[in-house]
């Protein structure tokens, strides 16, 4: 049990478990939307976008400004994203890779040029032993607010992403919808930034996610697995990167990457192999 | 009839996506409890006049429901049902979850599913032959049992237009039988319905009226004369390219 809660003994640990809490049941919430709209090249480029906001906020305004910089930058992300994509010549992934790569572009010039001892790496990977109150303040309203956002929002999510003209139809604003979803993936993207860092965020929004959907097939059922799992290897990747000196964004990212696989195999293992083509034509009610 | 004894309208309705026109001025009316088909070759602009219809696409022109002129995301009236090849048929929802989005505008301001909700839900099923399949999940279900649960979908919005777009594609001889005599219900209480299907020999059989579509509405009466000799050679054979997308 020591073993368990020595890494939680000190103010700085105890706020990087704070963190790990918050994230562990965020990202498979906000995961569980992104995974099921088919958004994860979004969601990788949404995180590598933040890094412009990141690199300005810091060299403007000091650390503390490192998170509201990172959030400016995906809700603009987001927002771009939503506007350039209603053009029909222009694919949506196109518009994501050609706005996410300029902004991480940006981002890592100007980190470059600064004078700071604080290196890239830092933001690529994360820096959970270094948050500080008001990050913690910061994660802590965010999380709040999409949390309840999602539960709220339950119903018309999961018409809308299964179908948008019907969902329309029966008087669910889609379009707004999906603008509420780019943001909320900007807000996730910044509460994972301390945590794993901006190159292995998508980890965290997608793989808790996967592994559930192995053994789920209610969405409801999906995102409350997604939550226990995700929150399982958030604590568990920072404990273990505790004892055995470890960078914990990777060692969390690696957690979560093993467990999948691990999952992957036994349910693999286990599967009675039926699988309906919904390209049949006989029926299996009677 | 008079125009008020229509339930639907279409007035010049036209659908152009960019420089094409997908579908070029039609105008028909639907009276109440009518079932129609709707048919032409791939391609012809029958899933842009379901579209269009149900207010999914802008388009020129009116659309009349009861009489009055609808806005575009106000058409309660009118239920549509989509060809499964645009649903993620693997979405995690149980059957019961798909069918009570359906109720969405019957929970009221507080969106809480009630007991009537539930029942109504469960009556719908019943009519699609799927009762007590309400926990199943989507994507164990066949294509057959997908088009029903889509149909008791629409049945659950309480709809008195229902637009089924390629409704009886998958489904087998059995079940195309017993949606044919559904719809013969359905229509019997007053609901409209227009079926799109490429199945020829159904329209023929089973359906009193067509309308034929190509780039426009160009035929709309019995099937036995929209449907045989020139007329259904000038359907298939007339190339819809640069007018249809």
């Amino acid at each position: 049990m020591s073993w368990l809660l020595d890494p939680f003994q000190s103010d700085f640990t105890q706020r990087a478990g704070l963190i790990c809490i918050m994230v562990g049941i965020l990202a498979p919430v906000v995961g569980t939307w992104i995974s099921l709209r088919k958004l994860a090249y979004l969601g990788d480029a949404m995180s590598h976008s933040v890094l412009g906001g990141v690199a300005l906020g810091f060299a403007w305004f000091g650390t503390n400004a490192v998170l509201p910089g990172a959030l400016v930058a995906g809700v603009f992300m987001a927002l771009v994203i939503h506007f350039l994509s209603q053009n029909r010549r222009i694919a949506t992934d196109s518009v994501i890779a050609v706005v996410g790569s300029g902004m991480f572009a940006l981002g890592a010039l100007l980190l470059s040029k600064m004078d700071t001892t604080v290196s890239i790496s830092h933001f690529l990977f994360g820096q959970l032993l270094t948050v500080n109150t008001v990050d913690l303040w910061i994660t802590l309203v965010l999380t709040v607010s999409a949390v309840f956002f999602v539960w709220f929002r339950f119903d018309d999510l999961k018409f809308a992403t299964f179908d948008r003209d019907h969902a329309t139809q029966i008087g669910i604003r889609v379009q707004r919808l999906d603008a509420a979803m780019l943001v909320l993936l900007a807000v996730c993207v910044v509460v994972c930034l301390n945590t794993v860092g901006i190159a292995l965020t998508v980890s965290l929004l997608i793989t808790p996610t996967a592994t559930a959907r192995l053994f789920f097939n209610n969405v409801g059922t999906i995102t409350r697995a997604a939550i226990a799992i995700g929150l399982t290897e958030v604590l568990a990747g920072f404990i273990v990167a505790y004892h055995f000196d470890l960078s914990p964004g990777p060692a969390i990212t690696l957690g979560a990457t093993s467990v999948f696989i691990v999952m992957y195999a036994i349910r693999f293992a286990t599967s009675d192999r039926t699988y309906v083509h919904h390209t049949h034509d006989h029926d299996h009610s009677h | 009839m008079t125009n008020n004894d229509f339930v639907l309208q279409a007035i010049d309705l036209a659908v152009s996506y960019g420089d094409t026109n997908a579908l070029s001025s039609s105008t028909f009316a639907v009276g109440a409890g009518e079932l129609v088909a709707v048919v032409g070759p791939n391609g012809a602009g029958k899933s842009t006049l379901f579209k269009a219809l149900a207010g999914f696409v802008d388009h020129e022109g009116d659309v009349v429901v009861h009489g009055e002129h609808c806005h575009h995301l106000e058409r309660k009236a009118i239920a549509y049902i989509p060809q499964q090849s645009d649903l993620d048929l693997r979405f995690p929802l149980s059957v019961s979850e798909v069918v009570m989005a359906g109720r969405r505008r019957f929970h009221g301001r507080r969106m809480r599913v009630k007991h009537e909700d539930t029942a109504r839900v469960a009556t719908c099923l019943s009519q699609v032959d799927l009762a007590g399949m309400e926990s199943r999940s989507l994507s164990t279900l066949s294509g057959g049992q997908v088009q029903r649960v889509l149909l008791a979908r629409a049945l659950a919005q309480e709809a008195d237009v229902l637009l089924l777009d390629e409704a009886l594609s998958g489904v087998d001889t059995r079940h195309t039988e017993e949606l044919i005599a559904l719809f013969a219900d359905l229509c019997a209480t007053g609901t409209s319905i227009l079926v799109s299907t490429h199945d020829l020999g159904l329209v023929r059989t089973r359906f009193t009226r067509c309308l034929a579509v190509n780039g426009r509405v160009r035929g709309d009466g019995a099937p036995s004369t929209e449907l045989e000799g020139s007329k259904l050679e000038a359907l298939f054979s007339h190339s819809s390219w640069g007018e249809a997308s």
